[in-house]
This record gives C-alpha cells, sequence and structure tokens, in this order.
C-alpha cells in the first residue's frame, strides 16, 4: 500500500542545481610527452545538446586541462583557473609550473569543499623536469600523479582498456622480455583513438568528435612526426621550448 | 634637510609641495643610525652579517636577534628600528607558507620581496570607519637573501617600498664605508667562504667595538637552506679573517 | 594581522571583490546585516510559462521560431505574448520557461544596450558577448540555488559571423547549428539537424522558414502546451526581423478515424 501520508502533504521539490552531461576525458603520459584527449558531445539524458563542445583546454605551453561532469561548472572552473595562471604570470614573472597547477586546482577544489564544482579534472603536461605527467582530481580535490587516467561518461570502459595497454595488467611478458615502462607517441595516439572509438560504440553520451592534445618536451624528437601528421595543428603559445599539438578525428554520431 | 621643517612633517601622507613625503625619508634617516648589516651574493649561496652592539658586559649578547629565517630557502637581517622587522617578517613568512599550500614550490625570492615591500606605505589614516595598522613608517631597511631557480639573490627594502637587488649591500650606521669596501672587494666567482671572511672583515673595519663571536650575527643561504652560523662555525671564521 | 593583500584597504560596505585572490574559501564580510535575509522567498518553481524555442543557423543568418503562449500549468492563460526579444542591433534571444524571470532580464539586457549606446566609445555588444553575460548572470543565480527559471537561445549574426546558442536555469551553455528547447527538444530537434546539418551555408530563407514552420506544426500537434499562433526572427547582416504572429494550419479530422481518440462507431 502506499505511503499515504507523502501523498496528503504538499510535494516539496527543492531545486537541483546540477546536472550530468556525459562525455569522457583520458590522459596518458610518456616519457617525454603527453596526450589529453576527450570526446566533443555534450548531452543531457538521452538528448544530444551539441556535437561540438570542448572538454579539453591548453592552459599554458606545458599543461593541458580536460574538464568532465557538469559543464557548466567545467567551464566556470576552467575560467577561473586560467584568471589565477594569469595573476600569477603577473605577480611571478612566470608561467606556473605543472605541480603547482596541480596544487592550484586542489585548493580551488577544495575551497568549494560544501557546494563543489561538480567536475571531474585531469591534468596533463610537461614537468619541470621534462618528463610527462598526468594528474587527476576527484571533484573536491583529492588528487595524485599517474601514468594515466580516464574519466567521465565511460571511465568504467575505458580504465580497464589502460589498466592493461598501459599498465599491462594481467599479461606476463614473453620469456627472457620485460613490459615497456613507457610507450612510445605512435602507440599512445593509436590507444587513445581505440579507447573512444570502444566507448563510442558501447556508451550513448560518448561520439561525434575526438580531440587528443599532445604536449612535447624540449627536443622531443616526435616533434618532425607531428607537424607532419595530416590534421595535427600546432597550438603553442608565445616562447615554449615545449610544444603543443591538437589532432581533431571524427567519431560515431548515433 | 633637517633645517627646511616645514608644516608638510606633521601628515605621514602628505606630500611636500616639491614632491616629498619627509615622513618616509626620516624613516631612511632612521636605518643610518642602526648597526651595520651586510650581504653579500656568491655563485654558490647568499651571505648575510650584522653587527650586534652589546651595550652593557650584563647584556645577554644571544638575545639580539637580527637575522630570522623567513623561509627553508629565505633568510633576512635588519637594520634600523628592528622592532617594526617583526611585522615584515612576519608577513613575508605567511606570505610565504601560503604559497607554498596553494602551489607546492618555494615562493620566489623578489616575490617574497615585494610582499614585504606593498606593507610599507600602508601607514597613515584608515579608510572609512577601518581601522588604521600603522600609523607612521616602518624604520627598518632588509637585506632579504634566498635561493630559487633564478639562483642566490640578494635584495635590499627600505622604508618607501623601494627594492632593489645587490650583488654585496650594506646598510647602517657603518654603510657607506663598508659599501665602498664590498664595491672594491667583490667580484663575480667569489666563494661562499670568502665571502663569509669578506663580511667579517668589513664589519670589523666599521665596528667600534673589537669584533668576536659575541658582537657579531652571520648566516648563510645556500642550496641546502637558510642557516644561521653557530658559534664553533662564527669563530671558525673569525680566525679565518 | 590580516596577511592577504586583497583584504587591504577596503571599506566596511565593499560588497565587491574586485581581485578575488586569497582567501578562497572565506573573505571577511564588513556589509550590513540583511535584516531580511531569512524572509527571501525564491523561485521554486516555474508559474507563467512559455514553451519551445526553436533556432537555426542559415545561408544568410539566424531564424528562431516561438509561438504566443504562456501558459499557467495547463491553462492557455496569455495567448499574444511575444517570446523573442531582440536586443540591440544584432541579437534575438528566444526564451522558455518562466516569463517573469525571462521579463527580468529583458529589461536587465535593454539596460545594459542603453549603458553601451550612452557610453558611446565605439564598442557594441553583439550576440557573443550577450550570451556571455546572460550566461554569468544565468549560472551566478543557479550559484545562489536562486535561479532564473528559463531556457535561452541567443542568436544573432555580427561582423559577418552567425552566432546560436543555448544557456538555461543551470548556467548550462552550448552553440550548435541547431538548438531546441522544451519539448522542442525531443520532437523538433532531430527534424532541424536533418534539414540543417551540413547545409548550414547553402540553406534558403524560404527553405528555413519552411523547416521551422513544419517544426513548430508537429509541435503543435504534441504539445499540449503550445499554441497554434507563433513568430519568426530572422537575423542577417541586414538586420534583425521579427515577424507579426503567423497562424499554423493544421488537420485534425484524422483524428476521428483514430480508435480511442474521436468518436467512435464501433
Amino acid at each position: 500500500m502506499p505511503d499515504m501520508n507523502s501523498l496528503a502533504h504538499p510535494q516539496q521539490h527543492q531545486f537541483n542545481p546540477y546536472t550530468e552531461n556525459g562525455g569522457t576525458i583520458l590522459a596518458i603520459a610518456g616519457e617525454d610527452f603527453t596526450v589529453i584527449a576527450g570526446d566533443t558531445r555534450q548531452s543531457e539524458g538521452y538528448s544530444i545538446q551539441t556535437r561540438y563542445a570542448p572538454k579539453v583546454f591548453r592552459l599554458t605551453d606545458k599543461a593541458v586541462l580536460a574538464v568532465n561532469g557538469f559543464a557548466a561548472d567545467g567551464n566556470m572552473f576552467v575560467k577561473k583557473v586560467r584568471q589565477r595562471l594569469e595573476w600569477y604570470r603577473h605577480a611571478h614573472a612566470k608561467d606556473m609550473p605543472l605541480r603547482a597547477i596541480a596544487r592550484l586546482i586542489q585548493t580551488m577544489l577544495y575551497a568549494r569543499r560544501f557546494f563543489p564544482f561538480y567536475v571531474y579534472n585531469i591534468l596533463g603536461g610537461i614537468e619541470e623536469d621534462g618528463s610527462g605527467a598526468v594528474y587527476s582530481f576527484d571533484p573536491v580535490g583529492s588528487y595524485e600523479r599517474e601514468a594515466c587516467r580516464a574519466a567521465g561518461a565511460a571511465q568504467s570502459l575505458v580504465q580497464p582498456f589502460l589498466d592493461n595497454q598501459i599498465y599491462f595488467k594481467n599479461q606476463t611478458p614473453a620469456q627472457d622480455t620485460s613490459h615497456p615502462v613507457h610507450l612510445p607517441l605512435h602507440s599512445v595516439l593509436a590507444l587513445v583513438i581505440d579507447s573512444f572509438t570502444g566507448a563510442t560504440e558501447r556508451h550513448i553520451e560518448v561520439g561525434d568528435g575526438l580531440e587528443m592534445y599532445v604536449v612535447l618536451a624540449r627536443g622531443n624528437p616526435a616533434l618532425q612526426s607531428l607537424q607532419d601528421l595530416p590534421g595535427a595543428e600546432e597550438v603553442t603559445g608565445t616562447q615554449a621550448e615545449e610544444r603543443v599539438f591538437v589532432i581533431r578525428r571524427d567519431l560515431k554520431k548515433d | 634637510m633637517f633645517l627646511t621643517r616645514s608644516e608638510y612633517d606633521r601628515g605621514v601622507n602628505t606630500f611636500s609641495p616639491e614632491g616629498r613625503l619627509f615622513q618616509v625619508e626620516y624613516a631612511i634617516e632612521a636605518i643610518k643610525l642602526g648597526s651595520t648589516a651586510i650581504g653579500i651574493r656568491t655563485p654558490e649561496g647568499v651571505v648575510l652579517a650584522v653587527e650586534k652592539r652589546v651595550q652593557s658586559p650584563l647584556l645577554e649578547a644571544s638575545s639580539i636577534e637580527k637575522i630570522m629565517e623567513i623561509d627553508g630557502h629565505l633568510g633576512c637581517a635588519m637594520s634600523g628600528l628592528t622592532a617594526d622587522a617583526r611585522t615584515m617578517i612576519d608577513h613575508a613568512r605567511v606570505t610565504a607558507q601560503n604559497h607554498r599550500f596553494t602551489f607546492d614550490e618555494a615562493i620566489k625570492v623578489e616575490s617574497a620581496t615585494q610582499a614585504v615591500c606593498d606593507l610599507a606605505l600602508r601607514f597613515g589614516e584608515s579608510v572609512h570607519d577601518e581601522e588604521a595598522m600603522m600609523s607612521r613608517p616602518f624604520g627598518v631597511a632588509l637585506l632579504i637573501a634566498g635561493i630559487d631557480e633564478i639562483g642566490p639573490q640578494l635584495y635590499h627594502t627600505d622604508p618607501s617600498g623601494t627594492f632593489t637587488r645587490y650583488d654585496a649591500k650594506a646598510i647602517g650606521s657603518g654603510s657607506e664605508a663598508a659599501q665602498s669596501e664590498l664595491q672594491d672587494k667583490w667580484h663575480k666567482q667569489i666563494t661562499l667562504k670568502e665571502a663569509q671572511v669578506l663580511t667579517l672583515r668589513v664589519l670589523k673595519q666599521v665596528m667600534e667595538e673589537k669584533l668576536d663571536q659575541h658582537n657579531v650575527q652571520l648566516a648563510q643561504v645556500t642550496p641546502t637552506g637558510f642557516e644561521i652560523l653557530d658559534e664553533t662555525k662564527l669563530q671558525e671564521v673569525i680566525e679565518a679573517m | 594581522m590580516d596577511h592577504f593583500p586583497t583584504n587591504w584597504g577596503r571599506p566596511r560596505n565593499d560588497l565587491s571583490d574586485a581581485y578575488g585572490t586569497f582567501p578562497l574559501a572565506q573573505r571577511p564580510y564588513n556589509g550590513g546585516k540583511d535584516m531580511f535575509a531569512e524572509g527571501v522567498k525564491h523561485t521554486q518553481q516555474p508559474i507563467v510559462t512559455g514553451t519551445s524555442v526553436l533556432a537555426i543557423k542559415y545561408k544568410d543568418g539566424i531564424m528562431m521560431a516561438a509561438d504566443n503562449l504562456a501558459s499557467y500549468g495547463s491553462l492557455a492563460r496569455f495567448k499574444s505574448i511575444q517570446r523573442l526579444h531582440p536586443v540591440g542591433k544584432y541579437t534575438v534571444i528566444g526564451a522558455g520557461g518562466d516569463m517573469s524571470d525571462f521579463q527580468y532580464i529583458q529589461s536587465i539586457l535593454d539596460d545594459t544596450i542603453i549603458e553601451e549606446f550612452a557610453a558611446s566609445d565605439g564598442h557594441t555588444l553583439g550576440p557573443v558577448e550577450i550570451h556571455e553575460y546572460l550566461s554569468q548572470i544565468m549560472y551566478a543565480r543557479r550559484s545562489k540555488i536562486d535561479p532564473l527559471w528559463n531556457s535561452l537561445i541567443v542568436g544573432g549574426v555580427k561582423d559577418g559571423k552567425r552566432f546560436l546558442a543555448y544557456v538555461d536555469l543551470l548556467g548550462t551553455t552550448y552553440s550548435a547549428s541547431t538548438i531546441a528547447t522544451g519539448y522542442g527538444a525531443f520532437i523538433a530537434q532531430p527534424l532541424l539537424r536533418k534539414a540543417v546539418e551540413g547545409n548550414e551555408n547553402t540553406l534558403t530563407e524560404d527553405a528555413a522558414m519552411a523547416i521551422l514552420e513544419e517544426s513548430m506544426r508537429v509541435l503543435y500537434y504534441r504539445d499540449a502546451r503550445s499554441l497554434d499562433k507563433y513568430q519568426l526572427a530572422k537575423i542577417t547582416a541586414d538586420g534583425i526581423t521579427v515577424s507579426e504572429s503567423r497562424h499554423l494550419q493544421t488537420s485534425w479530422s484524422f483524428a476521428e478515424g483514430i480508435r480511442g481518440y474521436g468518436a467512435q462507431t464501433q
């Protein structure tokens, strides 16, 4: 029998300030490069709002941020991070290093602990020592440096694939061989594309377009191959010895 | 200068018709009454040395503190109204810690210096009914020594809030003589050891009392961090003079 | 002592935070106490509402459509409400959701345009700027848990560039070549996408008008909160035109033959 009390009283419905806008992001660190990628579909429920809403943003010449979750919070968060990066540049006469951006993002997220930005962040780029790095965050600021991370709608599809292909989980190396510690750029790009085509097949909120940002450390030998890659666009800022590229691919639109 | 005293002496933030802030200028004069402090930058690190005026044999020399730590990589020597330096160093320390908290990195030497200087001109009348924090300019000059990604650096700040970077700088009563001596002796390849000895030699020249391990204080910032030299280490440098 | 430079030298009643650096979490509040704060009632639900707005990009610019109905629940309360509102010389906004909140938004935007005109500094607000401004307002209000209960479409043409974007009560934004709000997102959007996607630069004015009219008709057949009176707005390089109210030709005779709908003989 239905609870009569709940019917007798007027329904109190509270405004929900959050929604989920789907999509998936992913980042993989190489020895001297990092790839940060995201699909471009934005959705709410079963509706596709747009086929092109970027979730990956170049912050500096050595830092790229991917933001996934509630799109309005995501856009506002990126805007605020960028503002802080500019203030930092003015105050300290240098671009903020990657690990400092990572810490800044933690403090900014935790500052909103009791009304969180409902976003999962993945920060990728090049550290001061020239190594590729990925930092992943939860919505209230817990963070760690990792070699790879997927987040968003298809995290549960992509992360196990990455665990297997990047960390070689559940794989045994052949006799007298060992697994490589770092993969080369072309293998990483192939894994990213496979991750997203796979997620597009199996998850309704993933698809339409793919944007892959590649950040190369100083003197990375892969530079030439990227410059020759059709469809790769260089988006490096002014000075920088690090180089940033974006590669765009179509994903299925159904 | 002191003869031209006028009504513009009164307000701490009133410009004279010639465009001067007398109280700030007098504050700068106050430094010249202070004990001498010296800083020398070397490729290995920065050395700070101060003279302690031990006024009485009953005075506990170790209770005179004129070199202080701001952060692990930042030190500071002072001359003038040293009590004023507490406010400034307190602010520098908080700023440095806040920078570490927010950015997970050590603050740059220039940024810490800038933070201290931001305080300098915050004297005078309050805004609306807010309470004024300070009624007069600081009467102290600082030598801020530190190491960051740019390398070892030495900054000088004065009561006007102006800061300048030096290879070697002397402040306080003996500063004029000391500065010209530093200009003579400083060179690009000076070692940390040589700098330690040089600071004491210069101090010795300008001090009235005979220099010993009780009436000077020596500190340094090297890649291992800030350190005030203890009595044994200080004794070694004195002996090397 | 207060070690955060942004808090220095502020008058007691300075509510705005022009720099907003530190501290991140809390800032001392020096303003007066709002004695009525507890009594303030926020919009908890929309009251008088408008339904779908449709908009597409086409060859010469942007075209938008919205019907003339403002409903009070299921009552068709106001039947000649205009929901397409020109803002300045380059932009039209279309609104669904709470009509009083929409009228408030209109007044804000009209004030902004007047201010911008009065400044006569050579700046003119285009659709991009108006959409950004509107987005900040909508997001700020949702963050106060006091939303403006609307779904808004901002469309326009300035400096030879077409612009079409959306913002709603949550501050969610996006831009696309076809946008439909409310019920239109389910019913009209597929029709619009089929006609427009890939043809943005070839679709003629007549074709754009036809597809919007057809979509409005389908909506009128299916959306119980819609009306057969609607307006079209067209924004091109030549400026804005908002049409007179148009009437949708519909035919309901087929209903008679549907079992369980019309009067049944058997």
